[in-house]
């Protein structure tokens, strides 16, 4: 099979404005997933609601675009009921770290084998521009309309703390760089965090393109991304915003591979139904 | 005096007169310019707006201002709604006063942004777990958005127990002119049964909790008394139903296509009246078997007959094979046009 981009487009108009970060984004990824010879019938796209949650959409693959906040749970069970599938979840910064910032913390535990691509804005766009959890100190917005007052939070520093095995940042105006992160991510083994800066360019004055550009740089080659306290360390500049892979693990085992389930049968769930015989025994041995 | 406004505006004008302490709240459309509203004027009023992480924030951060004695208040919409359910359900066991809007969108689900009243049921029959019940009120204009408002407030202070006023897309966003409210505020006193950490509030208890199952029936049996004694607050508009052959019955944005309806029908010679339930919780029963009796009876809702339901429940029997009725869903509303079809279909007259 020849793989190229355009094979991973669905023949409908995207929603966004012109200008907005998630086309970058959306385009580098179809890149990536080309590079990857990923074909589309073995990638799921799982996203939560928003306007980077519209991702699944317009992306060929699988899909499951589920409830506010709450991509994560979805995601982590469908890589564990069919391990073959690639999940890759996009979705926004409110979505990922407000609304279901518990899933947020519960999977970097687990450690479930998907891509966690959020598109970090750094603001509430499909509502219309309040406050995400991501908003800097003092932005203006018709709810916050003293400025924000919350400390911004922080994906990495938490994700590296949480012991998530592999997080980035990217910004998708460094496209060299982005390519490279994702297809990293991608292949990774286990949870991987890529926090993504895109412009908003309808709901956020203050975060647009230009101001992201000016605000990163890339991590050094020299950065060990195996250190975990350097990986914190970085992770917690906040004047300029360093990108690239700040922390990665390999040889953890994965959500799926500890689910008891697979213990003694490499059959993935989805194709399992229900053995009588077996459940005879399960309640033989209770008698 | 009279401003123009959005009825998401209105809620917030109300709430203010109603001398709101608190909101709490998480962006949903089309309810987030109560929330703009909020955030815009309760900071000047030297009172508190707080966006929550999530909507189970928000219905806790109100589970303690209520338990404070404070006059708090949330907004939000179909999924919002649903995981406020948790809350209310102990804000109502721990007997405590909260106003919650629901500007309700369609469902089931992500659903979409336009008008429905399917969260009736979730709203009335309570949508979290054990025995209780929210008060409702149902709003039918940008006028009543805010009065009903200031009454959901009374209300909840009144039972000390959550009302919901229960809007849709179309009031919310709405513009119509308000009449602002007049006459001083009475605030209830709170100190009989709030906690605020002072000398004169430290007898007081909240909770929710009975761990003696006997005591937990008691509590039970005293809320269904509470409930039952709101019967003496029910509140409904009868328009043209004394001579009437046929009562169309609705609530909220979908009355105010039947009332035109029954308008429209009276110049046919249709003798056509309209009851609007204004309290959907407690429901106004003995109001709407007066102006039902012996006649027959449409029903107009933006659901799947969830207003039909209660009306057959609290009709007298021998009115409930007169029933009928037309709605719409998914956002739609009914045109004026086809409730006047159905009326006309139900009195076997042409048009
Ligand atoms: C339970 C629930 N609450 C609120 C909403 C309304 N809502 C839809 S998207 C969204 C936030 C969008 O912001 P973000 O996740 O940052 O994504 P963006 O639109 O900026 O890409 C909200 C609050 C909802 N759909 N469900």
């Amino acid at each position: 099979m020849e793989f190229n981009a355009k094979m991973y487009d669905m023949p409908q108009e995207k929603a966004w404005c012109p200008g907005c970060g998630n086309f970058q984004l959306h385009s580098i990824l179809r890149e990536v997933l080309a590079e990857l010879s990923i074909p589309p019938q073995e990638l799921v796209f799982v996203s939560g609601i928003g306007q980077a949650a519209k991702l699944p959409q317009y992306t060929r693959g699988h899909m499951f675009n589920g409830l506010h906040g709450r991509s994560l749970p979805a995601a982590m069970a469908i890589n564990a009921a069919n391990p073959s599938l690639k999940v890759i979840v996009a979705s926004g910064d409110g979505c990922t770290y407000g609304e279901g910032g518990n899933h947020f913390l519960a999977q970097m535990q687990r450690n479930p084998d998907i891509v966690n691509i959020v598109h970090n804005n750094m603001v509430y766009g499909l509502t219309k521009g309040q406050a995400s959890p991501t908003s800097s100190k003092g932005m203006r917005t018709r709810v916050q309309v003293d400025g924000v007052t919350n400390e911004p939070f922080n994906p990495l520093a938490v994700a590296i703390a949480m012991g998530a095995t592999f997080v980035a940042r990217v910004f998708p105006g460094n496209k060299a760089q982005t390519k490279e992160v994702l297809k990293q991510a991608i292949q990774h083994k286990g949870y991987a965090l890529v926090d993504c800066f895109v412009q908003c360019v309808a709901m956020n004055k203050v975060n647009t393109f230009q101001w992201y550009k000016e605000h990163t740089y890339e991590l050094e080659a020299s950065h060990d991304p195996t250190d975990r306290q350097m990986a914190f360390q970085r992770a917690l500049e906040s004047e300029q915003y360093p990108t690239g892979v700040f922390y990665s693990v390999e040889g953890r085992p994965v959500f799926w591979e500890e689910c008891a389930a697979y213990r003694h049968n490499p059959e993935p769930l989805f194709r399992r139904s229900v053995d009588m015989e077996k459940l005879q025994d399960v309640l033989d041995s209770k008698a | 005096m009279k401003k123009f406004v959005k009825g998401n505006e209105a809620v917030m004008i109300g709430a203010l007169y109603a001398g709101c302490d608190a909101y709490f709240g998480y962006p949903i459309t089309p309810a987030s310019e109560i929330a703009h509203a909020a955030a815009d004027m309760l900071p000047q009023m030297g009172k508190v707006f707080l966006q929550a992480e999530c909507e189970t924030g928000s219905i806790n951060m109100m589970y303690g201002a209520a338990s404070a004695g404070k006059r708090c208040m949330s907004a939000s919409s179909g999924p919002g709604m649903s995981l406020m359910q948790e809350g209310l359900s102990y804000l109502a066991g721990a007997q405590l006063p909260a106003v919650v809007v629901d500007v309700q969108r369609t469902g089931p689900g992500l659903g979409n942004i336009g008008p429905e009243q399917g969260d009736y049921d979730q709203a009335v029959k309570a949508g979290g777990h054990g025995n209780y019940k929210c008060i409702v009120l149902a709003p039918a204009s940008v006028q009543e958005m805010c009065d009903l408002t200031i009454r959901a407030f009374e209300l909840a202070f009144k039972y000390r127990n959550p009302a919901i006023v229960l809007a849709d897309a179309v009031l919310g966003q709405m513009m119509e002119s308000l009449e602002l409210p007049e006459g001083q505020l009475q605030v209830p006193d709170t100190k009989d049964w709030c906690v605020r950490g002072d000398a004169e509030t430290r007898q007081n208890l909240i909770a929710s909790i009975y761990l003696q199952i006997d005591l937990q029936e008691e509590h039970n049996w005293m809320l269904q008394r509470k409930y039952e004694s709101m019967a003496a607050d029910t509140q409904a508009q009868s328009y043209l139903t004394e001579d009437a052959d046929i009562i169309i019955t609705a609530y909220g944005s979908c009355a105010c296509i039947a009332l035109s309806a029954v308008d429209e029908l009276r110049k046919e010679g249709v003798k056509a009246g309209l009851f609007r339930s204004i309290t959907l919780f407690p429901f106004p029963k003995e109001e709407l078997a007066q102006a039902a009796a012996g006649k027959k009876v449409l029903v107009a809702e933006l659901s799947n007959g969830q207003y039909r339901d209660d009306v057959l429940l609290h009709l007298p029997c021998e009115g409930r094979g007169q029933v009928e009725l037309i709605n719409r869903m998914g956002g739609n509303l009914i045109r004026m046009e086809a409730i006047k079809e159905k009326a006309r279909e139900m009195m076997g007259v042409k048009a």
